[in-house]
């Protein structure tokens, strides 16, 4: 996957790159909004990594003009403002996702590998399938080697999330998001235990265990 | 002495004021309106008199024009005659077609102009007959009237009373509008000194603490008046300030002090995972300590960040109607299984259909602390009851007990300060922010939090802790 970087402070632009290439991914950084708009019009990349405050041109309106000639590459914007508005304004101005800084090296990584998974129109199946898991989104239904699982709303939504980005690290932080739509961080390990419950279900009966946590990171789900 | 152009004229400072301008604008409009009403006072008055004047000699030149027409120039000399002699108010002047005089009692026709009505203002000399008062240059009015058969004649009437008072009365005017002005002046000198010297005091306190000394508070004479307020509000401005800069102060040094031990800590476990090199497993695990020194670390200065910015006061614009009730039970819902883990009993108890105005992250993130807080430290076997109510007064509550330890009355002020955290807390994971965040939240939206007393204590559990956010009713 090629991801391009525009990040004023080359430092952080280098060291996220070097993450990004450790993956496995192409990075290309550029170091203000107008390199970076140009740099993004010639397309070929899968996830733009846009920082809010740039000089030159600053992040928001970099993706706005983007937006505004068609391209839907998807955006993760990083931003040192964390507030509820300051999401909202990144959002609405065509963020896909939106981080703050200070935040964890594997976070942003994981995040990344979410958004290049969305470019698939996974949104429109109404069927999830990882190894023998599968889950019908339009009966609500989970069955794993043919047998029926039954689960909570909430734990149907995460297990919904997990296999959407099955393959992918999930951080903490991104279930706490888009499962729960919380954006502050519980000093207790309250997510821990939402997953282990969904654990004891999916994996707990089963012979092999599909929900893998990964240390410092988060949790994989893979068959 | 030539003078540097665009350079002032040093007056003298109460010339400057805002005070002594403003007396002294009050001070002209005043002389400009009794100007005003005398002028309307003299119009009524002299005007008036003025007016008769004129219709008195309009009358007698009728008087005249009727004798004239039924017994020609003859009746009307002698009419004019004797009224000449009979010492009344007119004066007259009797001219024949050849403008020779025939009669009257002034010696010639008046040298001022005469107006299309024949109507003419001069000044005359009183026979000397008149006695003492007759002096010289009287004022008069009169008219000069063509009469059928040539004849001519003026009729006048002496107004030098009348003058006199228009006179009188346009020098009390101009007296009366200087003394207006020059009082305004010295009551302006006056009040801009007063008021000066207390708005001195004020700029004197700005300038001391500007200068350093923020101690520095605005003089007042608590009599309630503008200044007075202005150095209350002057004052409470600063209080704030000084409060501000107070916390951040303590801020600094408790992020300064909290961020150097695991920062020396992360220090060690990197230095000695270069040291253990050739170890793999034991460098790895240092490694793997070393992140979750650092995600401790981010998560702090995450929790700094919001906390600055909650007390910065930014957060006003996301308010929206709230349901609480699913709030709650969302909350629930997220630490329902962690205390099912840890062995408490935990229920939440909430009417439907409670709403508030506020911000749907604060409070979920506020009731989430609360609840972190009762798991963290009520050990396994108590409980933890999440509950939402409307009280009597009609403000919305949403509390947490819990049957820990409690807080002793003696400590509850200080858990809410930032950093702190009771000693037995301390090997517990956290930062010390959580309440912070609560009180800083509660604020934001004009809420009480209050840290009671649980349900007691009973077979080694409790008393407990009851901490609740009261928010005062007709918010929602």
């Amino acid at each position: 996957m090629r991801v391009l970087i525009v990040e004023d402070d080359r430092e952080v632009a280098r060291n996220i790159a070097k993450m990004l290439r450790e993956c496995g991914h192409v990075a290309d950084t550029a170091h203000d909004g107008e390199d970076g708009l140009a740099l993004a019009r010639e397309g070929a990349f899968d996830v733009l990594i846009v920082d809010r405050m740039m000089p030159r041109r600053d992040g928001l309106s970099m993706v706005a003009a983007l937006r505004a000639e068609g391209d839907k590459t998807p955006v993760l914007i990083l931003s040192a403002l964390g507030e509820v508005d300051d999401r909202v304004d990144g959002l609405k101005a065509g963020g896909d996702d939106y981080l703050v800084k200070p935040y964890a090296p594997s976070e942003l990584i994981a995040r990344v590998d979410a958004l290049a998974r969305r470019r698939n129109p996974d949104a429109v199946k109404t069927r999830l399938e990882v190894g023998d898991l599968q889950m019908d989104l339009l009966a609500r239904t989970v069955k794993r080697g043919g047998e029926a699982i039954l689960l909570q709303p909430r734990e149907f939504r995460l297990l919904e999330f997990l296999m959407r980005n099955a393959g992918q690290v999930v951080t903490r932080t991104m279930l706490l998001e888009k499962v729960w739509d919380y954006h502050f961080d519980p000093q207790t390990n309250v997510i821990d235990v939402h997953i282990s419950r969904l654990r004891a279900k999916i994996d707990k009966p089963f012979s092999s265990s599909m929900l893998h946590t990964v240390r410092g990171a988060g949790y994989r789900l893979q068959s | 002495m030539t003078q540097p152009e665009g350079q002032t004229w040093p007056l003298p400072r109460f010339l400057r004021t805002t005070a002594f301008r403003l007396t002294l604008l009050s001070a002209g409009l005043f002389a400009l309106s009794s100007f005003v009403i005398l002028a309307l006072v003299y119009a009524a008055t002299v005007g008036a008199s003025m007016n008769r004047a004129d219709a008195s000699i309009t009358a007698e030149i009728a008087q005249i024009e009727a004798r004239y027409a039924a017994g020609g120039a003859s009746a009307a000399n002698r009419y004019i005659v004797q009224r000449s002699v009979g010492g009344g108010e007119f004066l007259y002047l009797f001219l024949d077609p050849d403008r020779r005089r025939l009669s009257g009692n002034i010696s010639g026709l008046p040298a001022a102009p005469a107006d299309a009505q024949g109507r003419v203002r001069f000044v005359y000399d009183r026979a000397p007959a008149d006695g003492a008062q007759g002096g010289e240059g009287r004022n008069a009015r009169g008219r000069i009237a063509e009469l059928s058969g040539g004849h001519r004649v003026f009729v006048g009437m002496d107004v030098e009373e009348e003058a006199r008072f228009v006179s009188n009365t346009l020098n009390a005017v101009l007296l009366a509008s200087a003394l207006a002005l020059g009082l305004g002046i010295i009551s302006g000198a006056v009040v801009s000194r007063r008021f000066s010297r207390r708005l001195d005091a004020i700029n004197a306190a700005a300038r001391a603490i500007k200068a350093g000394r923020l101690e520095t508070r605005a003089p007042r004479n608590h009599t309630g008046d503008d200044l007075d307020e202005l150095s209350s509000n002057f004052n409470a401005m600063l209080d704030r300030v000084e409060h501000l800069m107070q916390r951040m102060r303590t801020a600094g040094d408790s992020i300064a002090h909290d961020l150097r031990l695991p920062l020396t800590r992360l220090r060690g476990r990197l230095e000695g995972a270069l040291i253990d090199s050739d170890d793999a497993e034991a460098r790895e695990a240092a490694l793997q300590r070393a992140i979750s020194d650092v995600d401790e670390l981010l998560r702090t200065f995450n929790a700094v960040m919001s906390l600055a910015r909650l007390q910065a006061g930014e957060r006003r614009r996301a308010f929206e109607t709230l349901d609480i009730t699913a709030l709650l039970s969302d909350v629930a819902e997220l630490y329902e299984p962690v205390c099912e883990e840890t062995g408490l009993e935990f229920a939440c108890d909430c009417p439907p259909g409670l709403t508030l105005l506020g911000d749907r992250e604060l409070i979920a993130q506020a009731v989430a602390n609360i609840l972190d807080n009762a798991v963290k430290y009520t050990p396994g076997g108590g409980a933890v009851v999440l509950r939402g109510r409307r009280t009597a007064a009609g403000a919305l509550e949403i509390s947490v007990t819990d049957t820990g330890p409690g807080i002793p009355m003696e400590h509850r002020a200080r858990v809410l300060e930032r950093f702190v955290r009771l000693e037995k807390s301390r090997s517990l994971p956290g930062v010390g922010l959580g309440l912070s965040l609560v009180q800083a939240i509660a604020e934001v939206h004009g809420a009480a939090l209050t840290l009671d007393d649980g349900p007691g204590a009973v077979d080694g559990h409790g008393p407990g802790l009851r901490i609740a956010l009261t928010f005062p009713a007709g918010e929602d």
